[in-house]
């Protein structure tokens, strides 16, 4: 590890303070000298294991957290006492009543989660916000409104979005940021190659080491395609060839991800991402996350077969057709 | 300024958790629900898990309910397994009708008739119904 990379490690320790929620108990101040220096049996940075991205850390700073870029402890630790208090959607204010977030697991009192000093998962820009989107970026954005109005929500499959399809989540990424519940994922590394498994909705990033060009332009892909290669202990990973359907916050199929996996300690890895697209940002920018080891497995997430809503959801549509063609004839 | 930092802080730590649908597209906010009856099945699939149950109404007319829950990965690490929710064990389900007006709705809260909630997390003393045990 060089000093640079020393010095990195050091710092992002700094800002990431790993608590086992359950046992209460803090792993406080173990700042590593070293990095993480066990290696896979071929000798890689070793990455493997079960991990959690869940974060109470907004992506975006808050208005009101304007200029502060990090949390004291007790601020931390006030904020972490407030999302353990268990709630139901109704006291929440602007959902909409679906479940008792406590009963069925999705709150944040029974999930082991790494926290964060950080108001904001954007750490550049400075002021933790997404750079504006491009007029490009908004003429497009109204271009695929209007595609989608050209069919009724509720037609068929095809007008309901890929995620309530079963097809991609636009958690999954890259960049991989946590879905509200089942936020776990695998990483699993070989001779030349690492993969990652994400629960929801178990698609495998296979990703070569071996210095092997991207796919061909022509070639675009909802996950993309990644490319890896070490720098010191840290993973980093290339993404490009995007479909146009991803669409990362309004990206088009020239979204390019570098993600920057780097283990910190045996609990910890620190997972930064950069995303560019021109054509859609007036800048990169980067944010970062850290990823807490969870006790495994990862279970299957058979999303397509058990999707009732889909059908729920088109036979109500229909039903109401069904009301609405009903109630003027009578007229 | 202590006052400012802790709305902010409970605003931020409140995200909410959004199901894999809209709630407004299946499901009918006015139309609220409490149905008490008996499992006869419970469907472990990914991305909900559905209870099946019977429920007698008030004319003794047994009307089966499909009702969703959530997602089963979550539940086994609550502790939660297929044989936790036998057929013909006695639930309450408080939640809401789908749009349609079919047996088909949301629970949004599941409790036994002593009023024990049924999820009630798997580090809840007598949270699981096989063994009234913590997992």
């Amino acid at each position: 590890m060089d000093i640079f990379e020393k010095n990195r490690a050091n710092e992002l320790f700094a800002k990431v303070i790993v608590l086992a929620l359950l046992a209460a108990v803090a792993v406080l101040g173990q700042a590593p000298t070293k990095g993480w220096a066990q290696r896979t049996p071929d000798g890689q940075p070793d990455l493997e294991g079960y991990w959690s991205n869940v974060t109470i850390t907004p992506l975006e700073r808050p208005a009101e957290l304007a200029g502060k870029a990090f949390f004291t402890e007790q601020e931390l630790a006030e904020r972490e006492k407030r999302a353990e208090i268990p709630r139901s959607a109704e006291q929440i204010a602007g959902t909409i009543a679906h479940y008792d977030f406590h009963q069925y697991g999705l709150d944040m009192t029974q999930t082991k989660h790494a926290l964060n000093l950080r108001t904001s998962l954007v750490t550049d820009p400075a002021d933790g916000k997404i750079p504006p989107l491009t007029p490009e970026a908004k003429k497009r954005a109204a271009e695929r409104a209007a595609e989608r109005k050209k069919m009724g929500p509720y037609d068929g499959p095809e007008s309901r979005g890929l995620g309530e399809r079963c097809i991609v989540m636009a958690h999954e990424g890259p960049p991989m940021l946590p879905p509200a519940y089942n936020a776990n994922l695998q990483i699993q590394q070989g001779p030349g190659y690492v993969a990652i498994l994400q629960e929801e909705i178990h698609d495998v990033r296979i990703i070569p080491l071996d210095g092997r060009p991207h796919l061909g332009p022509n070639i675009r892909q909802y996950l993309g395609d990644s490319r890896g290669h070490w720098e010191g202990n840290t993973l980093v990973v290339d993404t490009r060839n995007f479909n146009d359907q991803t669409n990362f916050r309004g990206s088009s199929e020239n979204l390019h991800v570098i993600e920057r996996f780097s283990r910190i300690d045996a609990d910890t890895i620190v997972y930064e991402f950069t995303v560019e697209d021109p054509t859609t940002w007036s800048r990169p920018w980067t944010a970062e996350l850290p990823m807490t080891k969870i006790k495994g497995p990862i279970y299957e997430f058979a999303c397509h077969e058990g999707n009732f809503d889909m059908v729920n959801n088109l036979t109500q549509a229909r039903e109401q057709e069904k009301a609405a063609g009903e109630a003027a004839k009578k007229k | 300024m202590r006052t400012i930092f802790s709305i902010a802080a409970l605003l931020l730590a409140t995200s909410p958790a959004l199901p894999h649908h809209a709630f407004g597209s299946e499901f009918d906010a006015n139309k609220p629900l409490k149905l008490r009856g008996t499992v006869t099945k419970w469907e472990l699939v990914n991305p909900h898990s559905w209870i099946r149950m019977d429920v007698k109404g008030p004319d003794g007319t047994v009307v089966n309910w499909m009702i969703e829950g959530g997602s089963p990965n979550s539940l086994f690490r609550l502790g939660f397994n297929k044989d936790s929710l036998p057929p013909g064990t006695e639930i309450i389900v408080e939640g809401y009708q789908s749009k349609d007006g079919s047996n088909r709705g949301v629970g949004a809260k599941l409790t036994f008739p002593d009023g024990r909630q049924l999820f009630l997390g798997g580090s809840a003393p007598g949270a699981n119904p096989d063994d009234g045990s913590k997992k």
